[in-house]
């Protein structure tokens, strides 16, 4: 009913790589979930629903890998053999836990009232550039075969998607008590 | 009186073999609906009084249920207590939780007996959300059989988006108990998305606006081809209309200065806060009396009073927006779901942070049930598959319980469903064999501040040095958002699995007891079912005769048309009467003798179809 393919980018028909034409992985996901989605198959034989239900789910883990940026750029090293699982102290240039460290603390310094929302669209601005700088750095790193340069960047990348998190919990929560 | 239908010329080969009644049912906090297909269609059911909701209200006495739907939401005032409304709200709450809730005014709960879910303590003795939901559903249930002459073969049944584990397994429980077949649990906004877009061939992105009795939902989903994707969903489960009422009643309470209301005085206090809501959908201001005093609520009043309720919708809004990584200007169409939505103020709301006005040409009250019954036909087999397809998510997150008491997310929310994701844990200690597994739900990062849904232990793990040891534990979410977790420690295969209940759940014993219950309740009004049903079928054959005798009454011999018509009058005597039997054997009767009529019109008519002229069904299929 479908055929498994070696890898989630070849499952959508994709090139592997770190740019990707999103609208393409939407209409080919869609199109393979007509075919294997557990509701094509209600009245079938229980062992065909079964197998539906892990079509699907596998479908839509590929899915959602390759859609995110950050678990895109995961996958793509896993794909090389490099398991980004486990971080190292030393992966972590100083630099890099300064810059965090800066980001947080502006973060933690904001006021708790709406006048903090120009602050935190200026901080999400800013983690934003880092994260399309970095983003960039990584498919050049992971194009010149540095693949270690590229599993670190992608540690990076993986701090900076906390930070985004981080500020969309802060607004959240200044929202709730603000007017707007 | 199978001879007596005629398919239709040429849609014999696409036609399956046999039609199965499938519905879609809306069971909401404050009303109820059901759909089915009529006439190819698929429309929500009235009741002889011609009302489409039925009022999710259940009366109970001494003897059991007294009555469901308007009657009993009438003597809400007259008897509260024992007139259970909104028991939605009511859905995989523990006690703690009913009895601090100030909503759930003027019921008293009991714990329910050991693990088994808090009840309301009515006159029929304890009766638990699940029973009184099951009460409706069965009221549902009888209403598609009555308007179709069809047991229900199966039924999609729609919960809020934001509904939580515990709440979705109670809503199947409910439907088991009424001894309904579910198809499958779909979100509220996806069904309406459905209803509403499948009609006009829309796409795009679709924002569903649902704010109902007690529940309150916002979807966006992306349309395409007959491919809904949601993309994002949030919302509150304990917000809604019943909340506008409950605050406008503070008020009245504030100005016609009385101290305190007694419980049993909510109901028809929440009754007259109601009717000054609705008045103010259409008019400026709305005449209020409680007790000896009187005045008036105006708009300007209204909107500060529920102002707070409001932002909370808004609230949700945003950040489903924010989930999905989307701007506003990104939404193509508002649509607002739930009879709340009519209040003004809640459509201002809506127009103001969407930047565009809100479809309202749908009635928000009907839209769901009808989604849900064109689902319903898809899965049952009735209606092509090709036509559409659900993709949905799960809306909140999944996580497990880990050291220092916080939660490792292992399924986020607004994840695409069905899903299955592992993750590796470890022992902690040198030498342990066993690991204690607890599984939450929420979003917070600590575990108290989550829903527990389960615990459960992984034993045979080989002892160890710490840390050595791996874990491998599997989320597993299925269609209907249903939460299944199973762990296996690597080097020795060991297993163990659990189908997540809510821990206040009811035990199989308890199933068992409340389903023979149930029957025996049910036999009381078995009978009057049969009765109906006879009845029904009876009608249907004579009403098909008779006009198949005025169209070719030619083609009958006298004998035949005596016999028929004799047939015909003893069936109509036995139909005065109350004998269910009496009245099947003469519907069998009346069908033997008008077989050889019944072949001759059928030659006839496939010698109509072959000259290409439509012929009517004779039968009484309704589609």
């Amino acid at each position: 009913m479908l055929a498994i393919a070696d890898n989630f980018f070849a499952q959508f028909a994709l090139p592997a790589g770190f740019e990707i034409d999103s609208g393409k992985l939407n209409a080919r996901y869609r199109e393979l979930q007509a075919q294997v989605h557990p509701d094509r198959f209600a009245a079938a034989g229980e062992a065909r629903r079964l197998q539906a239900i892990q079509l699907s789910s596998y479908l839509n883990e590929a899915y959602e890998t390759l859609r995110s940026p950050l678990r895109r750029a995961g996958y793509l090293l896993r794909l090389q053999g490099i398991d980004v699982e486990q971080v190292a102290q030393s992966d972590l240039a100083p630099e890099l836990l300064f810059e965090q460290m800066e980001l947080r603390e502006s973060l933690a310094e904001l006021p708790e009232n709406e006048s903090a929302f120009d602050q935190l669209d200026e901080l999400n601005r800013k983690a934003a550039n880092r994260l399309a700088e970095r983003q960039g750095q990584f498919v050049q790193a992971l194009a010149g075969n540095q693949l270690e340069e590229a599993r670190k960047l992608f540690h990076e990348l993986q701090f900076l998607h906390k930070f985004q998190m981080e500020i969309h919990k802060k607004e959240e929560s200044l929202e709730s008590v603000a007017d707007f | 009186m199978s001879l007596l239908q005629i398919s239709e010329p040429g849609g014999g080969a696409a036609r399956r073999a046999v039609h199965r009644r499938a519905a879609g049912i809306d069971l909401g906090t404050t009303n109820s609906l059901v759909a089915t297909a009529v006439g190819g269609e698929v429309r929500t059911l009235a009741d002889a009084d011609g009302a489409h909701l039925l009022p999710s209200a259940v009366h109970y006495g001494a003897a059991g249920v007294l009555a469901v739907g308007a009657a009993a939401k009438a003597r809400a005032a007259a008897d509260p207590g024992n007139v259970v409304v909104s028991a939605k709200r009511a859905l995989g709450k523990s006690l703690g939780e009913l009895q601090t809730g100030g909503n759930f005014r003027p019921y008293r709960f009991d714990a329910g007996k050991g693990n088994a879910a808090p009840a309301f303590v009515t006159a029929a003795g304890p009766r638990d959300p699940v029973e009184v939901s099951a009460a409706i559903l069965r009221a549902l249930a009888r209403r598609c059989r009555e308007e179709t002459g069809e047991e229900l073969a199966g039924a999609v049944i729609t919960v809020p988006a934001y509904f939580n584990d515990a709440q979705r397994q109670q809503t199947r429980h409910a439907a088991e108990l009424a001894g309904i077949e579910v198809l499958r649990l779909l979100n509220e906004p996806t069904a309406a998305a459905v209803a509403y877009g499948l009609d006009r061939g829309e796409h795009g992105n679709i924002i569903v606006f649902d704010l109902g009795g007690g529940t309150f939902d916002v979807s966006l989903l992306s349309l395409q081809k007959g491919v809904f994707e949601v993309l994002a969903t949030g919302g509150d489960t304990a917000l809604g209309g019943d909340d506008f009422d409950q605050a406008v009643a503070d008020w009245l309470i504030a100005q016609s200065g009385a101290e305190t209301v007694a419980a049993p005085d909510w109901p028809a206090l929440l009754q007259v806060a109601n009717r000054a809501r609705e008045q103010l959908s259409d008019a400026d201001q709305a005449e209020v009396a409680w007790r000896d005093w009187r005045g008036t609520l105006d708009a300007a009043q209204f909107t500060e009073i529920v102002a707070a309720l409001v932002r909370r919708t808004i609230l949700s809004c945003r950040r489903v927006m924010r989930d999905a990584g989307m701007d506003t200007g990104a939404i193509d169409n508002v649509l607002l779901v739930g009879g709340a939505t009519r209040m003004p103020v809640i459509r201002g709301a809506v127009t103001k942070f969407f930047g565009r006005e809100p479809l309202t040409d749908i009635d928000p009250d009907r839209v769901v049930a009808m989604g849900a019954g064109i689902q319903a036909e898809v899965l049952i087999g009735n209606r092509s598959t090709g036509d559409f397809l659900l993709l949905d998510v799960n809306p909140l997150s999944l996580g497990i319980e880990t050291m220092g008491e916080l939660v490792e997310k292992i399924i986020r929310r607004n994840t695409a469903i069905p899903v299955a994701k592992s993750q590796e844990f470890t022992t902690f200690r040198d030498g342990q064999t066993a690991m204690a597994l607890h599984v939450v739900q929420g979003e917070r990062e600590l575990v108290s501040e989550c829903r527990s849904l389960a615990r459960f232990t992984l034993g045979g793990i080989p002892p160890m040095v710490a840390g050595a040891a791996k874990v491998k534990v599997t989320f597993q979410v299925d269609a209907d958002g249903l939460l299944s977790v199973s762990a296996e420690e690597a080097s020795t295969g060991s297993k163990a699995e659990v189908q997540v209940k809510p821990s206040f759940g009811l035990d199989s014993g308890q199933i068992e007891q409340m389903l023979r219950d149930s029957r025996n309740h049910a036999r009381e009004d078995m009978r009057a079912r049969a009765l109906g049903e006879a009845r029904l079928d009876a009608t249907r054959l004579m009403d098909a005769i008779k006009s198949a005798i005025e169209e070719d009454g030619a083609i009958l011999s006298a004998a035949e048309q005596d016999g028929i018509d004799q047939a015909l009058a003893e069936l109509r005597k036995a139909l005065a009467e109350e004998d269910p039997t009496r009245i099947e054997e003469l519907t069998r009767e009346l069908n033997r003798t008008s077989e050889a009529f019944a072949a001759r019109r059928m030659d006839l008519a496939v010698g109509a179809a072959l000259r290409g002229e439509s012929i009517d069904t004779l039968g009484c299929e309704a589609e």
